[in-house]
């Protein structure tokens, strides 16, 4: 392919050659980030709630200490306390091949494994990864939500019959979601930025695509700039999704 | 029965704090009964032991003879009989003034919506508030909210209606037109019972009134009898300092 | 005017030898990636040690120049020589066409092959047994390049990596069918892992590791060179090569 030179130093041939893969590593990247949304906001529900559990009797008193609040906290503590890309590493070459394994792995094995880690390793490590990361993350935009709450909302929906689950979803949830609207987009934008450190695994995203066109031209601006424009639009995008989001949910806030 | 509420002996401790100490009362059916005392008394915390939003450290309430505070009660079903409104009216913000009052009923009645609806309807007439049904809580002026409030909980068409001093968080100018809904309240036969500082409510439309002083029932009587002839120093102190 | 003598000249004398000393201590970076055992890794005590750097240290006391080591990632190690921060690389870079074009190679130093790690039940014979296979490479390598021409540059089949350990941690974990690499690197992580073996493909041509400048730094290039010749003639080199590879040096064409 002949040089194309935009501006005199910027090789777009280098970028055209490599389009394909650009556009598979911009779908996988959303991919990953949809996807860990997703599932972290699920998870964070589920942490936030848990780290908030408590009963007035006995057992469910204890269950609710030893079972949901402490172990819940050492989970929140741990993956805020250690690198994200650690946690890839650790999950991707020591975990997953605990369990799926060609050989001996504790719940996939054989052949299947075999093809699911040849396929899908990287992805299910990735979005495992990112996953429980976020998820403890957004535990805690749930849990100061939750607790932003004022004490007489709970009182007046309990004293109008409802019970403990349904005060959460009718009447603290949807306040607390609007004000961690905010929170909670900030992370989704860390979400696809973080993506990238995937690409460590060999998932074949936008970063590793950058990383592969480096390698194979050893030239630097063509790539990186090129994929830092893609991820620049993409968190404008989610900004712009999260500000549409608050305008609509925004209203009866009184704060 | 006639009985609405029985209170048994009840004791409230924060900590080392005793807040009440052993009260026994009654309110029957239509009766409106008045809580009056100084500040710290523990009038709220006793109307709150009442539906079960405080624990009771010692003694029972009963509400239509079942004991609030039991582990084997199914509170939520009993709250759902016992309406209350709160000093700072807690209406949820993120609703409209309609979805407020049917909210309850739909869930936990499992009233249709249309007919929750409806209902909703003619109990904001009852509260002049018709034209705010789509209003957000926010757009409503305190004494406005109130009134929404108590819409909110008569809508679960309650056996009982707890009022927590629902006229001290409200601009002046607006005291009226809360009491003036919850006198209405009362005449048509509503059960009541009501912790208040308004001593010309209390004489106007109470039964009884009750005069709460460091978590003891000090005195009770007819209002005539409290506010005219009180027969305790503690009652007759009280009211010369407020009056 | 005898005095003014008397006065500037021991100065510039002076300063003529500061300039002097200045220059002859200036001490040149030398990039190398240390995670590219046996040729260069970071030992327990922290020092960058293998074949490239007894290679470099010996060509630089041969030449009469004062180095130092720089631990640079693989990534990034031509942008490094690009900007300046260091002089020269020596980290198992293979001499082609293509690098030639952006950067200058002394001589040879070292003959290498591509190599093939696989799993002991593997039947394959040669690169062209791995079609369809998953291709594990490190970025921008010859072996990354060798797949790139095989299989096609956008393949999702070939997956790229930072270093060849983790390259080869993903083949023993059957993460990747076959891992493309270096000689010298391939034979020593394979024999760490018991399920591994090698497979040489007859077909893949010699190609030789060179120590890279700047393009155009002839004065460099000469120096290193000259040094390097010097240590082929005198019996350093052979002995430098017998000491890692327990094998004696094979003849290295002279450019």
């Amino acid at each position: 392919m002949e040089p194309i030179l935009w501006f005199g130093w910027f090789r777009a041939d280098i970028i055209a050659e490599y389009g394909v893969m650009f556009w598979r590593g911009l779908q996988m990247t959303i991919l990953v980030t949809t996807i860990c949304i997703m599932q972290g906001t699920a998870l964070g529900l589920a942490i936030g709630l848990a780290r908030l559990a408590d009963a007035r009797h006995s057992p469910a008193r204890q269950i609710c200490r030893y079972l949901l609040r402490w172990p819940s906290t050492v989970y929140v503590s741990f993956f805020r306390g250690t690198p994200l890309f650690v946690q890839i590493l650790l999950i991707h070459f020591a975990v997953l091949p605990l369990f799926i394994n060609p050989a001996d792995g504790l719940l996939i094995s054989g052949e299947t494994a075999r093809s699911l880690k040849q396929n899908y390793g990287a992805f299910i490590s990735g979005i495992l990864a990112l996953t429980l990361n976020s998820g403890a993350y957004i535990s805690e935009i749930f849990r100061a939500g939750i607790q932003s709450i004022d004490r007489g909302q709970i009182e007046a929906s309990r004293s109008l019959g409802l019970s403990f689950a349904r005060t959460m979803t009718h009447v603290v949830l949807p306040q607390a979601f609007r004000r961690m609207l905010p929170p909670l987009g900030n992370n989704a934008i860390a979400l696809l930025k973080d993506s990238s450190l995937i690409s460590a695994i060999g998932l074949a995203e936008l970063a590793y695509t950058a990383r592969t066109v480096a390698g194979a031209y050893s030239r630097y601006w063509e790539p990186y700039l090129s994929i830092s424009f893609m991820y620049w639009t993409l968190t404008l995008g989610l900004a712009w999704a999260v500000k549409k989001l608050e305008a609509r949910y925004g209203r009866g806030d009184t704060r | 029965m006639d009985e609405v509420i029985r209170v048994e002996g009840l004791t409230k401790n924060f900590g080392q704090l005793q807040v009440l100490r052993g009260i026994d009362c009654s309110v029957r059916s239509s009766e409106v009964v008045c809580v009056i005392g100084p500040s710290g008394s523990g009038k709220s915390t006793f109307l709150r032991c009442l539906n079960g939003l405080e624990e009771a450290s010692g003694g029972r309430v009963l509400v239509h003879g079942v004991s609030v505070h039991d582990n084997s009660t199914d509170v939520d079903a009993l709250r759902s009989e016992i309406g209350m409104v709160f000093q700072r009216f807690n209406l949820f913000p993120h609703m409209t003034v309609l979805d407020n009052i049917t909210l309850a009923p739909t869930k936990v009645r499992g009233v249709p919506l249309e007919q929750a609806r409806e209902q909703a309807r003619a109990l904001l007439i009852k509260v002049g508030l018709l034209d705010k049904i789509d209003a957000y809580p926010n757009q409503l002026s305190g004494g406005q909210q109130q009134r929404v409030a108590i819409a909110r909980a008569l809508a679960m068409q309650p056996a009982i209606m707890l009022f927590d001093e629902p006229t001290s968080a409200l601009d002046p100018e607006m005291v009226g037109e809360v009491l003036s809904v919850m006198q209405t309240l009362a005449e048509e036969g509503m059960t009541m019972m009501v912790v208040s500082h308004e001593m010309g409510f209390a004489r106007r439309v109470a039964n009884r009134v009750l005069f709460m002083d460091e978590g003891v029932l000090v005195e009770e009587g007819t209002p005539e009898e409290i506010f005219d002839r009180p027969r305790e120093e503690r009652t007759r102190r009280f009211l010369s300092n407020i009056l | 005017m005898n005095l003014l003598k008397k006065i500037f000249l021991p100065l510039g004398l002076l300063a003529l030898v500061a300039a002097n000393v200045h220059a002859q201590t200036k001490e040149l970076v030398v990039g190398s990636s240390a995670t590219y055992r046996p040729f260069a890794y970071e030992n327990p005590a922290k020092e960058i040690v293998g074949y490239d750097v007894d290679i470099i240290k010996a060509v630089a006391q041969k030449a009469g120049l004062q180095i130092k080591i720089v631990n640079t990632p693989w990534t990034g190690i031509f942008a490094a020589l690009n900007n300046g921060d260091v002089d020269l690389v020596i980290s198992g870079v293979t001499i082609n066409e293509k690098r030639k074009q952006s950067y200058d190679f002394t001589a040879p130093y070292f003959e290498a092959r591509q190599l093939i790690g696989v799993h002991k039940d593997s039947t394959a014979k040669g690169l062209k047994d791995l079609a369809g296979k998953k291709v594990g490479v490190v970025t921008g390598s010859t072996g990354d390049d060798i797949a790139s021409r095989e299989f096609g540059k956008t393949s999702p089949d070939i997956k790229r990596f930072e270093s060849t350990p983790v390259a080869i941690s993903e083949l023993a974990n059957s993460g990747v069918d076959a891992v493309i690499g270096d000689n010298g690197v391939i034979a020593f992580r394979v024999q760490e892992h018991k399920q591994l073996k090698t497979v040489s493909d007859p077909n893949f041509p010699k190609e030789y590791f060179g120590i890279v400048v700047k393009q155009g730094n002839k004065a460099l290039l000469d120096k290193l060179n000259a040094g390097l010749a010097a240590i082929k003639a005198d019996g350093t080199y052979a002995k430098i090569y017998k000491t890692w590879f327990q094998s004696d040096a094979p003849a290295l064409p002279a450019q």
